[in-house]
């Protein structure tokens, strides 16, 4: 009996005209979703590389060790073909430098603000949005729309129990609805290589885990109909009933979540940050160039006027190196004081982002979302995951480049003029014009993310998306219990 | 006959389930935005002013004004950017006005905090583009096919009724109905905003009117296109899943699609590309201004002890190469931003060209045109803090008698021990963003309304005609 229900139920919904349409409609968009997304993909990956290209042949150019900079960028992860999430919102590349801390600039979307007008349809939208709207199409008058047409009194005069035409109910819908809508999906994973996505074990691992939580979340959706229809009478009723869930479930709650979190803790902007460091540095550099003003009075006072012109380039040098290790302690303080302004900033932004996410995580839509990007490695995380990454390769680098400073013993970058009414005036400076060697200066190796890395996070979305969708059957199963099928 | 058939369409719409649950979505919805928009507004004001008073900070016990550095310029919020975002919270809001650099603006907002960038906001754009214009196909698929359906359709043309009233009286009447709905709930999020404290000069009440008339334009074209579907129909059921399948492609996925696939057909240099090119010219004009600063000579005139006459001598010096330094540097610049703001504007005119296929790619065009959220933003606050950085230029000259570049550092000793007066901060310039005329929006916008208008007038001559070939029966 239940797999002749099962029989029945598929057979109505596969030679239904809205499937043929509906089925038409997903495969269409998930295949246009997989193609813009791959080419989105290698676009990003082009600029990726010919940033690096241009980062070294500036590093290159740079002709001193002294006021040299660097670039490390974010590598983009060819998942984002799939789930884009944060990629194009967040800074490409981050200046490595010695009076500057990391910080990614540029998103994508800043620097070509036309693509962020209207965001990418990607495939974790398409399966968020429109597969999700689709299961609660099908499923909405699963029971009211059957006791309406009368053949749910008929089937109970055959002795059916309520829980096998109710399972059957189920899975019917689940098989008629997952198993053509595969056939899309399958498709486009097999035009993965030909369409120029670069694919390692790794990367299918982490594909099949996306395909296994858009799956939950997918049968969450067909479920949720399921329940809906089991506690209305009417089809009509049900649609208006799906309809709302389905707005707040996808449309208001991820977004509400998010901005009453945005409310409740308020997090300051990194302009305000930056003020108060760039204040606690000026206040700072006054001081010290104040002392070193007065010493400089001292010294003049002081010096032999027989001194040879050699031997003011020597004191002058000298002068230099001691001036450049105090520098060093203010430096160190303001880097300090910033470490504990940054420090602040992110307590309150992991406070604030761990209540927007437990408030959006009421709707399975954000468990969804948030599950997939994490997946594709274009979550939350992403921003703080480079710039640790970055930072760190900071201190090697500074390491770096202070011995090969202290190797050449070079001022380079600066034009110093010097006015006195003793001397007269000069102008010095500017040594190194020449190009630095890189060769073994190290290197930013990218934050790449394997799938041992990323599956334990998924798991807190998958269980509320699995828990969910038994909890919805549940609710199916009792309210179906009571339902008056006449 | 015309009135009767408006007012039971009118009747027919108020009582049934269908708009108490549309409107009652609608208006919570609508209410909503309107007050997220106004808090996200008071806080954004709250957050521009602590990081202006910050920044203004390190003016504080500064005695030369040569020793001003990194001073910078914010993009103040605005209450309508609240309500329709646009590209505000994607680019660059604070920009560095020091220095020979070129302006680039940083902490866009998105970058800044991304919690937000991964759902976006609840603003009115997303009301109208998906929630109401889902509405509109919900309110009005079952039109004609529905009461033909019920039957109510045979019976109402078994009186002398003309199908051409019939139609339009329908039409009419649901656009009535729906239409003074909306704006009563739009009236009342509108009433929020004085509430709770956000404040709007008569210009923005009247961008606002605008974004508004936008709104109700998109969602009559829905309407219209349910209704048109509805008489290409016998069925309401295949009525509503044409209409969905429509929306999905309208609402969701040609604007994108359309932007990204035509948009990249259009190659442009890539910032870093032009940003590198501009750094390598840089260096060889530095080289050659470090070298040419060392063939400074004394006028022979100058009396060697005369310190004043010697610091003007090289100040006049100084002067003359940074200015052909600059210019040379501000040409070369131009011409690499000239090329691609030429290839930006190709590649928007045919990407958005391709989106407005959609109603929802003019929609959204045509608010953030009036909200001053468009794609111009970005340019406008670029050339505004270029504008402020030359007039802080000529202040800084002005004050300290050279032109601070922010890229030298003037160390000067005295063997006076006078404590030095500090500087006044009130005399420095303020930095005032105008934002894009009411003209200039209206020109930006004009295009989109019409489009939303074409639509409009399409869809109903569509159902129109439809209609009257529509077997009754």
């Amino acid at each position: 009996m239940f797999a002749t229900l099962v029989i029945k139920e598929l057979r109505g919904i596969l030679l239904s005209p809205k499937f043929a349409l509906t089925f038409a409609c997903c495969s269409l968009l998930i295949l246009i979703s997989v193609y813009t997304g791959v080419r989105e993909y290698r676009a990003e990956r082009d600029g990726y590389e010919a940033a690096l290209k241009l980062a070294d042949s500036q590093a290159e150019e740079a002709g001193s060790w002294q006021r040299f900079r660097y670039r490390a960028l974010r590598e983009p992860d060819p998942l984002r073909a799939f789930v884009s999430g944060l990629s194009s919102d967040i800074g490409r590349w981050s200046n490595i430098a010695q009076d500057e801390s990391v910080k990614l600039r540029h998103p994508a979307y800043s620097d070509d603000p036309l693509f962020a007008l209207f965001r990418m349809v990607d495939f974790s939208v398409i399966v968020g949005v429109v597969l999700s709207l689709f299961a609660l199409l099908f499923t909405y008058d699963a029971v009211s729309g059957e006791r309406e047409a009368g053949t749910l009194k008929l089937v109970f005069s055959h002795g059916v129990s309520r829980a096998t035409y109710l399972s059957a109910k189920g899975l019917g819908a689940w098989l008629g609805l997952v198993v053509p809508l595969a056939i899309p999906v399958l498709l486009s994973l097999a035009l993965l290589p030909w369409l120029g996505l670069p694919v390692s074990n790794g990367l299918w691992l982490r594909l099949g885990a996306l395909l296994l939580v858009s799956l939950a979340y997918f049968t969450l959706f067909i479920v949720l109909g399921l329940l809906i229809s089991t506690i209305t009478r009417s089809s009509s009723t049900s649609f208006l009933v799906a309809l709302v869930v389905w707005i707040a479930f996808v449309l208001i709650i991820p977004r509400g979540g998010m901005m009453a979190a945005g409310q409740m803790v308020n997090v300051p902007r990194v302009a305000e940050i930056e003020g108060r460091r760039d204040a606690f540095a000026q206040d700072l550099w006054s001081k010290h160039y104040k002392a070193m003003e007065e010493r400089l009075r001292e010294e003049r006072h002081s010096g032999d006027p027989a001194h040879t012109s050699a031997d003011s380039d020597q004191e002058m040098w000298e002068r230099m190196q001691r001036e450049d290790s105090l520098r060093r302690d203010v430096e160190a303080q303001i880097q300090e004081f910033e470490s504990d302004l940054m420090s602040d900033l992110k307590r309150r932004r992991e406070v604030q982002e761990r209540l927007a996410l437990v408030l959006s995580r009421i709707s399975p839509v954000s468990a969804y979302q948030l599950a997939a990007m994490e997946l594709a490695g274009t979550d939350l995380a992403m921003k703080s995951r480079n710039e640790d990454a970055m930072t760190r390769y900071r201190d090697d680098w500074l390491k770096h480049v202070q011995a090969r400073q202290a190797e050449t013993g070079e001022m380079g970058g600066f034009v110093q003029i010097e006015i006195s009414s003793e001397t007269g005036l000069k102008i010095g400076g500017s040594r190194g014009d020449e190009r630095i060697d890189l060769s073994d200066m190290p290197r930013f190796s990218p934050v790449r993310l394997s799938a041992a890395d990323v599956l334990p996070s998924v798991s807190t979305d998958l269980a509320i998306l699995v828990l969910g969708g038994l909890a919805a059957f549940l609710g199916a199963w009792v309210a179906f219990w009571r339902y008056d099928v006449r | 006959m015309w009135r009767t058939l408006v007012w039971k369409e009118a009747r027919e719409l108020l009582s049934s389930a269908k708009f108490a649950t549309a409107f009652g979505v609608t208006a919570v919805l609508i209410l909503l935005a309107f007050y997220a928009g106004a808090r996200n507004h008071l806080q954004a004001v709250a957050q521009h002013r602590a990081s202006m008073a910050e920044n203004a900070r390190r003016l504080d016990g500064l005695t030369d004004w040569l020793t001003l550095q990194e001073y910078r310029v914010f993009l103040p919020p605005s209450p309508l950017e609240a309500l329709v975002t646009g590209v505000s919270s994607d680019i660059g809001r604070t920009a560095e006005v020091l220095g020979r650099g070129e302006i680039s603006a940083e902490d866009s907002r998105f970058n800044e905090d991304p919690i937000f960038a991964v759902f976006r906001f609840l603003d009115l754009t997303f009301v109208f583009q998906v929630v109401l214009s889902l509405f509109a196909i919900v309110l009005g698929y079952d039109a004609i096919c529905g009461e033909k359906e019920r039957g109510t359709l045979r019976l109402t043309f078994a009186q002398a009724v003309p199908r051409a009233t019939y139609i339009l009286a329908k039409i009419t009447g649901s656009l009535l109905t729906l239409g003074a709905s909306l704006a009563a709930a739009l009236l009342a999020g509108c009433l929020l905003l004085p509430v709770l404290g956000v404040t709007l000069t008569g210009e923005e009440w009247l961008r606002l009117a605008m974004i508004l008339l936008s709104g109700l334009l998109y969602f009559g074209a829905f309407l219209a296109l349910a209704v048109c579907v509805s008489a290409l129909s016998h069925r309401s059921s295949s009525a509503f899943l044409t209409l969905l399948v429509a929306w999905i492609m309208a609402a969701l996925v040609l604007p994108a699609s359309a932007v990204l696939l035509a948009g990249r057909a259009v190659p442009v240099p890539s910032v870093d590309e032009v940003s590198s090119q501009k750094a390598s010219f840089a260096r060889g004009q530095f080289k050659d201004f470090a070298t040419a600063m060392k063939d400074f000579k004394a006028p022979p005139d100058t009396p060697p002890d005369d310190i004043q006459a010697l610091m003007a001598a090289f100040q006049r010096f100084s002067d003359s190469l940074s200015a052909e330094r600059t210019a040379r540097q501000k040409e070369f610049n131009g011409r690499l931003n000239e090329e691609r703001r030429n290839r930006l504007r190709v590649q928007e005119r045919f990407a958005l060209g391709a989106a407005r296929v959609s109603p929802t790619a003019s929609l959204s065009l045509a608010m953030t045109a009036f909200a001053g959220t468009s794609l111009v933003l970005k340019n406008r606050f670029y050339d505004e803090a270029e504008a402020y950085r030359a007039r802080l230029g000529d202040f800084l000259k002005e004050k300290t008698g050279v032109n601070v570049t922010g890229s030298m550092m003037v160390w000067r000793t005295t063997d006076d021990s006078e404590t030095p007066e500090p500087i006044d901060p009130a005399e420095l310039p303020a930095f005032e963003f105008r934002p894009t005329s009411w003209s200039e929006s209206l020109r930006e916008a004009a295009g989109n309304l019409s489009i939303l208008a074409v639509f409009n007038l399409v869809c109903f001559a569509g159902a129109f005609a439809a209609f009257l070939r529509y077997d009754v029966r």
